[in-house]
């Protein structure tokens, strides 16, 4: 049964063409299942690649634990607000798939050099805290191992600390004084992205190491020795990030004391859960727009097999007269299919053309991203060939299967 | 007649069709021989068989036993794909009711036979001009058969049933649907046809029609009542 080649074609496109309602009103089904299937493929993989530059990112990654002062009961029954320890963050850099690990000690501090003052957030640092917030340096040094360890009064700051202080002149190697205490400016970070971080300057900071804050500007604590108040964990791997914050619990409960059972004195907050629990909703409604779609081009290819079943009682005498002039089983049989064939290339075509237009469209509202790839559009168009040929098999089958004799005598 | 070639060689044709209970004998032992160059009209009143015959004659039915050679090829052997070429390129159908195509104009309707042809010939257009310009409608290629008369629909028709250049000519009640000037037009011109060497064989109900052939078989209730050649008296005052 092989394709008998342009005569069927053209038959078939001029049969097309001689009926043009019937041809729209039969692709009309095909058209706006394409269009459905290609727009909510469409929008599934736009926000499924929105997800996976968020996961990829290292805030996807990362986790806070904070002391919990909020607990109810008596007042004198309320444990204290109890920081963390250097210690605390050395055994949590210890678990495996633990990618930094890095603690906070911040306070608000006036900042002055010769010629301004300004008032900034000043940070105690760790080694682990640049690459665990993704901070660059653009000029300068790092805060190193022997800074931290001699206390030394180093100081890396942001852009709007630069802006504020120096007016274009070169930071590096010149002196400030951080509440009154002077320090060496010793390298300055790139613009900090601060999206999702509303009303927040992250950009006016200041860099000194955790052991020069603690000792000349916060002070000790008197509950926990080298105390820090926030960890920060970013794990190597999304998929551990549950793992390692039961680890991170069990280190913590140790080290302060709880016994089995008693609720925790601090809070982890898993960001990554948040997140996936939403992507896992935007996969499961493009999933579902999906398969609206497959629905609506199976009701397309009905209606294309509806259609042909009564092109195909319409034209019983002309199948009828054509067997008899010679035309094979065969012949009919792909007149018809390809005819089927046509509409649904001619629906994929339009309905193409139909879900671009509604992607388009989809570009000026929020929430939706569209994304436009071939695979989808081929997957999409592929799919209404598909159904052509399954419905439009049915019909032409019994075009050919038509007894010669009877259909010409058909009125 | 009797040297010349045999073109249709029927042996004892049985058709038998059931009708719930009943058995209808379309066909009963029906036997004769047509030879290459013939005008022959088969004659009966409906239900006599006579259509059962012409659909056997051209591979559009199969005997419920006995067998029909055309050309010296028993039908019977043939599957469906050789018996779509037996039709395509032996036989020229010609039917009561036209059977043209309403969309197509007269020179797309004569094509279509070509179209089903392996190999495709070259110069269609050229085979379906010609033929056209054969039935004498040479000036109306361009035509639909709903701007035509009724004569001229079937001298399309004639016209399409011939650019195959058939061996035989099955007419159906070429003229049932014509009215008798029309009918004798179209009569004649199948004489015509004939005089150019073609081999035609033409169901009627109608003796007058009958009566352009130059052999009458008669059939009654499945079986050949008479079997007779028509004087060249009768014929020649047809022509006039």
């Amino acid at each position: 049964m092989a394709f008998p080649g342009w005569t069927t074609l053209k038959l078939a496109t001029v049969s097309l063409i001689e009926h043009p309602l019937r041809t729209l009103l039969t692709s009309l089904g095909i058209i706006i299942g394409v269009a459905a299937v290609y727009s909510m493929l469409a929008i599934g993989e736009g926000s499924r690649r929105e997800i996976l530059e968020r996961m990829n990112g290292i805030d996807a990654r990362s986790m806070s634990v904070y002391p919990d002062w909020s607990r109810r009961g008596r007042a004198s029954k309320r444990r204290p607000w109890r920081p963390f320890s250097e210690r605390d963050l050395e055994d949590i850099r210890l678990i495996p798939g633990v990618f930094a690990a890095t603690g906070s000690l911040s306070k608000e501090v006036p900042v002055v050099n010769e010629k301004s003052d300004w008032s900034a957030q000043m940070q105690g640092i760790d080694l682990d805290y640049m690459r665990a917030n993704d901070l660059v340096l653009v000029a300068g040094e790092p805060i190193t191992a022997s800074d931290i360890e001699r206390r030394e009064p180093v100081v890396v700051i942001g852009q709007t600390v630069v802006r504020t202080l120096f007016r274009g002149q070169d930071p590096v190697g010149t002196r400030i004084k951080l509440n009154n205490i002077p320090f060496t400016v010793k390298g300055v970070l790139g613009e900090i992205n601060s999206e999702g971080f509303s009303n927040r300057d992250r950009d006016n900071i200041m860099l000194v190491p955790r052991t020069t804050a603690r000792n000349r500007i916060i002070g000790g604590n008197y509950l926990v020795r080298d105390h820090i108040s926030g960890l920060e964990i970013v794990a190597e791997n999304q998929d551990d990030m549950t793992r390692i914050e039961r680890e991170v619990g069990d280190i913590l409960r140790l080290s302060r004391g709880l016994k089995p059972g008693e609720a925790p004195d601090y809070r982890i907050f898993n960001f990554s859960a948040n997140r996936q629990a939403a992507a896992k909703s935007k996969r499961t409604l493009s999933l579902l727009l999906a398969a609206m779609g497959a629905v609506s081009l199976l009701v397309g290819g009905v209606g294309v097999m509806n259609i042909m079943l009564v092109s195909v009682t319409e034209r019983t005498r002309e199948i009828g007269l054509r067997m008899a002039l010679g035309a094979r089983q065969s012949d009919i049989l792909w007149q018809f299919l390809t005819e089927a064939l046509l509409l649904s290339i001619f629906g994929g075509l339009a309905g193409l053309g139909l879900g671009y237009a509604m992607s388009r469209f989809s570009l000026s509202m929020d929430d939706i991203t569209m994304v436009f790839s071939l695979d989808i559009a081929m997957f999409a168009f592929g799919s209404a060939l598909v159904i052509g040929v399954v419905f439009g098999f049915l019909p032409a089958r019994r075009a050919a299967g038509l007894n010669p004799i009877e259909a010409l005598r058909h009125e | 007649m009797a040297d010349s070639e045999t073109l249709i060689c029927c042996e004892n044709l049985t058709k038998v069709y059931h009708q719930g209970q009943s058995e209808i004998r379309a066909l009963d032992d029906v036997s004769f021989t047509i030879h290459a160059g013939e005008f022959v009209a088969i004659v009966g009143a409906s239900g006599s068989g006579k259509s059962t015959l012409m659909n056997m004659l051209g591979g559009l039915d199969q005997p419920s036993s006995g067998e029909v050679y055309v050309d010296g090829v028993a039908l019977s052997t043939l599957n469906s794909r050789q018996l779509a070429q037996f039709r395509n390129e032996t036989v020229g159908f010609v039917f009561q009711q036209f059977q043209l195509l309403p969309k197509k104009t007269a020179l797309q309707n004569v094509k279509l036979p070509l179209h089903y042809r392996r190999p495709r010939p070259d110069g269609e257009t050229k085979m379906a001009e010609a033929s056209l310009a054969r039935v004498g409608l040479g000036d109306r290629t361009g035509h639909r058969p709903t701007e035509l008369s009724g004569g001229q629909q079937q001298r399309v028709a004639i016209a399409r049933a011939l650019v195959g250049a058939p061996r035989l000519l099955l007419a159906d009640e070429p003229t049932g649907a014509l009215d008798s000037v029309t009918s004798a037009d179209v009569m004649r011109l199948l004489q015509e046809l004939n005089g150019q060497g073609l081999t035609i064989l033409l169901i009627t109900h109608d003796r007058d029609v009958a009566a352009y052939a130059g052999r009458v078989i008669t059939f009654l209730d499945g079986k050949i009542l008479s079997d007779k050649m028509n004087t060249t008296e009768t014929q020649r005052a047809r022509q006039r």
